[in-house]
């Protein structure tokens, strides 16, 4: 399958979630908050689409998205800088005093006229706040194989409590579980509050290019928002909407909590081994030299990217480029972002702390399992 | 539009002094310090010092090196007027040559001068370690408004003999040329790096081919017939850490100094003048639960489940628990089980050493010997290589060798 480089493209919406998180994209938006010691959680997304020789790719913006075009610029180290499709990044059209849009629809309609000019068969549609390694030819194997005219892939998962948690007023972040006769998708639930493992939506979607245009086209002019409420979930009987289980490794951020324990899973090898099997992530080269552990520190349980110099105790932790641990500071639970420096002596326990963050000699900061403490970006304590 | 300085990078080495780790790649594409190659030091200098024009030139086991390079993207030499080029010999109408020697290989490429129309031509090595900037040694040439200048270090008198030496006049005029002499007149060695005004270059190397005598070599033969000439000839004193790493205990040394940069004058942490190299995509290392390591350089895809210690190691290098590495130079995605122990080695990259091997020892009595495994080899479980041993081939479970 896809062994013709346009046969699909794909649609990143890189905002989705992004109110589930308030903390970690204040200068940011989801598709760019750091996972697993130095990717962006975009990387995961690009390089799974580029491993499955689809190189036609559009990033939807929203707002708060100049971290996520610095960290993208021309696509290179995704192998998407190219004379046909590569990365083609789309902000809002900000004309005629249009408001920016609200929901799928409305995003993919402002894009209809490119979509229109595109050559490939099929569209995938993604967001960005899974981690996976996903195999976007194996879901078009299936579609392909069940005659389907959708495709949603979901995980057979419990919802997780950042979703459960979602106030029923918030219209914005919409999740949704899925009834399954075989593996066509007889209902489509809009933030259900079962319990136990439910087929969670990854929200991401394959559909004929041409069929996706006249859908939005229609939808577009009734007013419609959401694709998957109200779009597919009304017309599950005329289309053929399948589902497809994905039983990969996923890391689902839908909360601060989920934020930090999903980075902390990244310890476990298996773990490490299941999200990285599948292929190369890439993501920026910063040419940080190597890290270099000075005198004798006691490190245990960690990942640790390059740039870093260790000379204080580490332990379970997950340190990002070019992070500084000074002599006799201990870092315990912690995420500590790119290029921040823990001053001497200084402990932390259960803390986030975001990029560039300084934190002086001898200082003490403790969060809890429950609840890490997190330090904005830039911030000096 | 002409350019004002290009850069042409001898790459040719065969580098046999390394052995084992230059079977398969020639030597200015041997790994160092973690995550770079050799190669990777003088490319990095050139776009530091603003040189965007480079020529590589290459002749022994090229494909690693062809390969690495690419289109120099990693080094921000990917230019459409310039940029890198790995030149290696070629067939010509006349016939094809191998580079007889370092001079005829820049003769054989000075059409690809001709197409930049420099000034200048530097002309670099690429087996050794620098951190240079060439854009104060070209200002030092246009101030002598020189022909030909030449970077020497100041080295010890009683180790004088061992290198090409420049005798200089009061204003550091090259009056002299000594190759290795018994009784040195000078202490400036030649770093093998030179700075040619266009015209000169073109002419001498034109001159030097056309003599069926020459060995076609710039310290042979160039050199001298510049001296002869009387043309002005400059030495340019560099003070930095420079180091040819064209031996097996040079090239464990010169690693083992960039675990103490305060000290050994070589610093790969600094950020002013950054060393580029291709990125190996791997996640950040990880250490596990039993790990224990002091004084030492990790980097991206390691995972360190045993005892890491004054080591450096390369990309994807797993140390399982209970394994041991100590005054070693692992290279990228070699595999040291549980219960092995390495001391005092070189290991090249995907070699992998079963459980309870013991590769290497620590040296006593003053003994320097560093053991050396070669690409790919298996060394079999409990198996023991002795600390003079080069190692090109699997051995077998349960073996010594010394």
């Amino acid at each position: 399958m896809l062994n013709n480089k346009q046969d699909a493209l794909a649609i990143i919406f890189p905002n989705s979630y992004d109110n589930e998180v308030p903390s970690l994209v204040n200068e940011r938006l989801m598709a760019s908050i750091p996972f697993a010691s130095r990717y962006r959680l975009i990387d995961f997304s690009l390089s799974a689409l580029v491993n499955s020789n689809i190189s036609n790719i559009s990033v939807i913006v929203k707002r708060n998205y100049r971290s996520l075009m610095r960290h993208l610029g021309a696509g290179r180290p995704w192998d998407l800088s190219r004379k046909n499709g590569g990365l083609n990044i789309v902000p809002p059209y900000a004309e005629k005093g249009i408001k920016v849009y609200n929901g799928r629809v409305e995003a993919l309609a402002s894009i209809l006229e490119f979509l229109k000019g595109q050559k490939e068969r099929y569209a995938f549609i993604s967001d960005s706040n899974i981690v996976c390694n996903f195999d976007y030819k194996a879901m078009l194997a299936e579609h392909m194989e069940n005659g389907a005219d959708v495709t949603i892939a979901y995980k057979n998962e419990p919802i997780p409590y950042g979703f459960m948690n979602l106030q029923q007023t918030q219209t914005t972040d919409l999740y949704y579980t899925l009834d399954l006769e075989g593996s066509r998708i007889k209902k489509i639930n809009t933030n259900s509050k079962e319990y136990g493992p439910q087929n969670l939506s990854m929200n991401i979607y394959l559909i004929e290019r041409e069929l996706l245009i006249s859908q939005i086209e229609k939808a577009y002019a009734r007013g419609d928002v959401f694709f998957e409420r109200d779009i597919l979930a009304p017309q599950l009987d005329s289309l053929k909407v399948c589902g497809y289980q994905y039983k990969g490794y996923t890391a689902r951020i839908t909360d601060i909590l989920s934020y930090f324990d999903e980075n902390m899973k990244m310890l476990k090898p298996e773990n490490l081994d299941a999200l990285f099997a599948g292929g190369n992530i890439y993501t920026t080269i910063r040419d940080d030299n190597p890290t270099r552990y000075i005198g004798n520190p006691h490190v245990k349980n960690a990942m640790i990217a390059d740039g870093c110099v260790i000379e204080g105790s580490v332990e379970n932790c997950i340190l990002f480029r070019g992070v500084h641990v000074g002599r006799g500071a201990s870092v315990k639970n912690c995420i500590i972002m790119q290029d921040t420096i823990v001053g001497g002596k200084a402990e932390l326990d259960y803390v986030i702390t975001d990029k560039e963050v300084g934190i002086r000699p001898g200082k003490v900061l403790k969060g809890d399992a429950t609840f890490p403490m997190f330090v904005p970006a830039y911030k000096h304590i | 539009m002409g350019k004002e300085i290009v850069a042409m990078i001898l790459a040719g080495g065969q580098g046999s002094r390394l052995y084992a780790l230059t079977d398969r790649l020639a030597k200015p594409a041997v790994p160092f310090g973690g995550k770079y190659r050799i190669i990777d030091f003088p490319l990095s200098n050139c776009v530091n010092s603003g040189i965007d024009t480079v020529g590589v030139l290459t002749q022994y086991q090229p494909y690693v090196l062809n390969e690495y390079i690419g289109m120099g993207q990693p080094w921000d030499l990917d230019r459409i007027h310039g940029g890198v080029h790995v030149l290696p010999p070629y067939q010509q109408a006349s016939g094809s040559d191998w580079y007889k020697g370092t001079a005829n290989a820049i003769y054989q490429n000075l059409s690809f001068l001709r197409r930049y129309d420099p000034e200048y031509v530097i002309i670099l090595s690429g087996d050794q370690i620098c951190k240079q900037d060439y854009n104060d040694f070209l200002e030092y040439h246009k101030a002598k408004n020189a022909e030909f200048s030449v970077a020497v270090m100041e080295v010890p008198w009683e180790e004088a003999s061992r290198f090409g030496l420049m005798v200089t006049d009061d204003e550091d005029r090259v009056t002299e040329f000594q190759e290795k002499p018994k009784e040195p007149k000078s202490n400036l060695a030649s770093m093998g790096i030179y700075i040619f005004n266009w015209d000169i270059l073109d002419k001498y190397l034109t001159e030097d081919e056309a003599n069926p005598e020459s060995s076609n070599d710039f310290g042979n033969d160039i050199l001298p017939a510049l001296l002869r000439d009387g043309r002005r000839m400059y030495a340019y004193r560099f003070s930095g850490y420079w180091k040819d790493v064209g031996t097996i205990s040079s090239l464990w040394e010169a690693n083992m100094e960039i675990l103490d940069p305060e000290h050994s004058g070589i610093d790969l942490f600094n950020d002013e003048w950054k060393i580029y190299s291709r990125n190996s995509g791997m996640p950040g290392h990880t250490v596990g639960e039993n790990a224990l390591i002091e004084n030492s350089m990790i980097t991206d895809g390691c995972r360190i489940g045993g005892k890491v210690s004054h080591s450096i190691l390369f990309s994807g290098v797993t140390v399982e628990e209970g394994a041991s590495v100590e005054d070693s130079v692992v290279m990228g995605g070699t595999v040291i089980k549980a219960g092995a122990k390495v001391s005092h080695s070189i290991i090249a990259e995907n070699v992998v050493i079963c459980e309870k091997a013991r590769v290497g020892e620590m040296p006593k009595n003053g003994e320097k010997d560093i053991a050396t495994v070669g690409s790919g080899v298996v060394i079999g479980a409990g198996a023991v290589i002795g600390p003079k041993a080069m190692i090109k081939e699997d051995v077998k479970e349960g073996e010594s060798q010394c």
